[in-house]
């Protein structure tokens, strides 16, 4: 029975895809009885999708007609389609049919076409229709008007017989043609060229009677068939937990990087570590992990290392990682940046959170994110999106960004903005004194704490990270070169003095 | 053995053209007016056994073309079956005493329910 609202109006129901991203983006599906153009480029995935939609609809128990025009030759068609994990040989003939229209189409014009999908829809108790070559019909229509009273003649079929229909087309691509005005939604598919590389993405340009995500969503085609990616600051525009006030504080994983950071992180807060390459940006975020537990459970998801170098890393630092992992209390995950979608890992990521239940998290190399955007200017949405949802769940993030320059001054973040998103700032440098290289860290910013703002001489050896002392009589060490400057020298205080002179 | 007739009444393109479809797949005859006053020209040249009407339709609509037809003794008895995709309740001030009713967008089965409910199924 279907539902209705307190007036009586009954509620549209939803047919959804079996595509978990599509579905998200459609807000539960497509609407049962609607009629929509699936529209793109050759080669886009379009058949793909119909195919899809209609295997995952007969294994819900539905019945469902793909009518091909002037389209791929079935065998060829289900050949390829054989390939998919979604294909079931079985259900063919029993619960979807593949018939070809265009002999029909040519002989009896639309009117023709549209008895016979009647009658098919009808005899067969079709529940979803997929039409593909809709260009052909067009091809065929004496008129655009002939061609809108068959869309319409559809559109109206489809209501009556509660039939979801999908109408695959290559025309159109610019313009908004007429049948666009007709129909209940449209969405377009694109493949697009990035350099070298191509990212295919969907974009729903019209979905009527239900809100939807807008803009476009990347999307990929596997054995497993179509994988939708809904685009994580769209998804995520509002958390989907509210992260609330959290005061609890909780351990860097090192006490004197606790101290200096004013007594540790506030939970759910998130951290960034900017830095060269090898100034213990890795290390830090292990040490961060080593203090997960069975009750704070701990991810690293990383991008540059291997899960085999990171516990190398943590054994020669002694952490204690290894153990960890084994228990299960930690979860390594690499992802190499080579031609994945900064959607599907921040899926993943947030997946493998709400799976595990993770608190402490290290998204070890930002610029990966960066590296694998199809625009720079996502980046901070995107971030600013995940974070968000990270605090929602109450984990504790560190970040780390990578910069340029080994030695020297930064003169601003390699990704604008990501400063502000995050509460606590922490800089690792090289600084040269003495000609020698010392690493420094200093914390930037830390919301909620009262935190030491000295410039500190940061130390990884076999027991983790240690902070150390301040550089005293020493300037201009932003720079990466310290200098020293008119002042007694220190004592045995703990401060670094420079003596050179 | 003589077809029940089926009078349907409606101005959006594409219903009259579906309903007479599906009752014609179904054993009626079927035949379709656009508006209230064109009904009333079919009723004077066809024997009607049913009249399926929508309600808001231009120069006669379905309430005014119910009227017209209690009001007059050679088609006051033909079953009415009002179409209307407002839920009934909003209607029911407007128009009474037809004999069913139709929500719009009605499903294939509903059609068939309906009218073999009122006129019994179709011979054959």
């Amino acid at each position: 029975m279907s539902q209705s609202k307190a007036d009586g109006t009954p509620l549209l129901s939803r047919m959804p895809t079996g595509i978990a991203g599509l579905d998200v983006i459609l807000n539960g599906g497509f609407l049962r009885g609607g009629i929509y153009i699936i529209q793109g480029p050759p080669g886009a995935g379009k058949t793909i999708l119909g195919n899809q939609v209609c295997y995952d609809h007969v294994a819900a128990g539905g019945r469902a007609l793909y009518v091909t025009l002037l389209a791929e030759n079935h065998d060829r068609m289900l050949m390829h389609m054989g390939e998919m994990q979604f294909f079931h040989r079985e259900e063919i003939t029993r619960s979807l049919e593949y018939i070809s229209a265009f002999r029909i189409l040519e002989e009896e014009g639309l009117k023709g076409l549209l008895t016979l999908i009647r009658r098919e829809i009808q005899g067969r108790k079709i529940s979803v229709l997929v039409l593909d070559g809709l260009v052909a019909a067009e091809h065929s229509a004496p008129s655009e008007l002939e061609f809108k009273k068959f869309i319409h003649g559809l559109q109206t079929q489809a209501v009556v017989t509660d039939c979801t229909m999908f109408l695959l087309t290559s025309a159109g691509e610019a313009a908004i043609s007429p049948e666009h005005t007709m129909v209940d939604g449209l969405i377009e598919l694109s493949d697009e060229q990035y350099g070298w590389r191509s990212v295919r993405d969907l974009h729903v340009r019209k979905f009527r009677g239900s809100a939807y995500l807008r803009g476009r969503h990347a999307f990929r085609i596997t054995q497993n068939g179509i994988e939708v990616f809904p685009r994580t600051e769209s998804l995520l525009s509002e958390p989907s937990r509210d992260p609330g006030g959290q005061t609890r504080q909780i351990t860097t994983g090192s006490a004197s990087l606790d101290k200096m950071a004013g007594g540790g992180l506030t939970a759910g807060s998130t951290t960034l570590v900017v830095g060269p390459t090898g100034s213990g940006k890795t290390a830090l975020g292990l040490q961060f992990l080593s203090a997960a537990s069975e009750a704070e459970p701990g991810l690293h998801f990383g991008f540059f290392e291997s899960n085999a170098r990171v516990l190398t890393k943590s054994d020669s630092l002694g952490l204690g990682l290894r153990k960890l992992v084994k228990d299960g209390h930690v979860e390594l995950m690499w992802q190499p940046p080579t031609e994945d979608l900064i959607d599907a890992l921040s899926e993943t990521l947030l997946d493998t959170v709400r799976r595990r239940k993770v608190k402490r998290v290290v998204i070890d190399g930002l610029s990966a994110f960066q590296r694998l955007t199809t625009s720079q200017d996502r980046i901070a949405p995107f971030f600013t999106a995940l974070v968000n949802e990270l605090r929602g769940m109450g984990v504790t993030t560190f970040a780390t960004l990578e910069v340029p320059d080994l030695i020297g001054p930064i003169s601003r973040a390699p990704v604008s903005e990501l400063s502000t998103i995050t509460e606590n700032l922490i800089l690792l440098r090289y600084v040269e004194l003495h000609s020698r290289l010392f690493r420094l860290i200093s914390v930037l910013k830390m919301r909620d704490n009262e935190f030491d703002p000295m410039l500190r001489e940061f130390l990884l050896g076999k027991n983790g990270l240690d902070v150390g002392d301040s550089f005293n009589n020493v300037e201009a060490l932003l720079s990466g070169f310290g200098r020293g400057v008119d002042a007694p020298a220190a004592g045995d205080d703990g401060v670094l003095t420079d003596t050179s002179r | 053995m003589i077809m029940q007739t089926v009078l349907v009444v409606d101005d959006e393109f594409g219903i009259g053209e579906v309903l007479e479809a599906i009752l014609t797949d179904d054993g009626y005859r079927v035949v379709t007016a656009i508006n209230g006053n064109h009904a009333l020209e079919r009723l004077a040249g066809n024997r009607v056994d049913l009249i399926l009407s929508d309600l808001m339709m231009p120069v006669m609509d379905g309430a005014a073309l119910f009227a017209a037809l209690q009001a007059d003794k050679r088609y006051q008895r033909i079953p009415f079956v009002l179409m209307c995709s407002l839920p009934e309740p909003n209607i029911q001030n407007r128009i009474k005493g037809y004999t069913a009713f139709l929500h719009k967008p009605f499903k294939v089965d509903d059609v068939l329910d309906i009218v073999r409910k009122v006129l019994g199924p179709p011979p054959g």
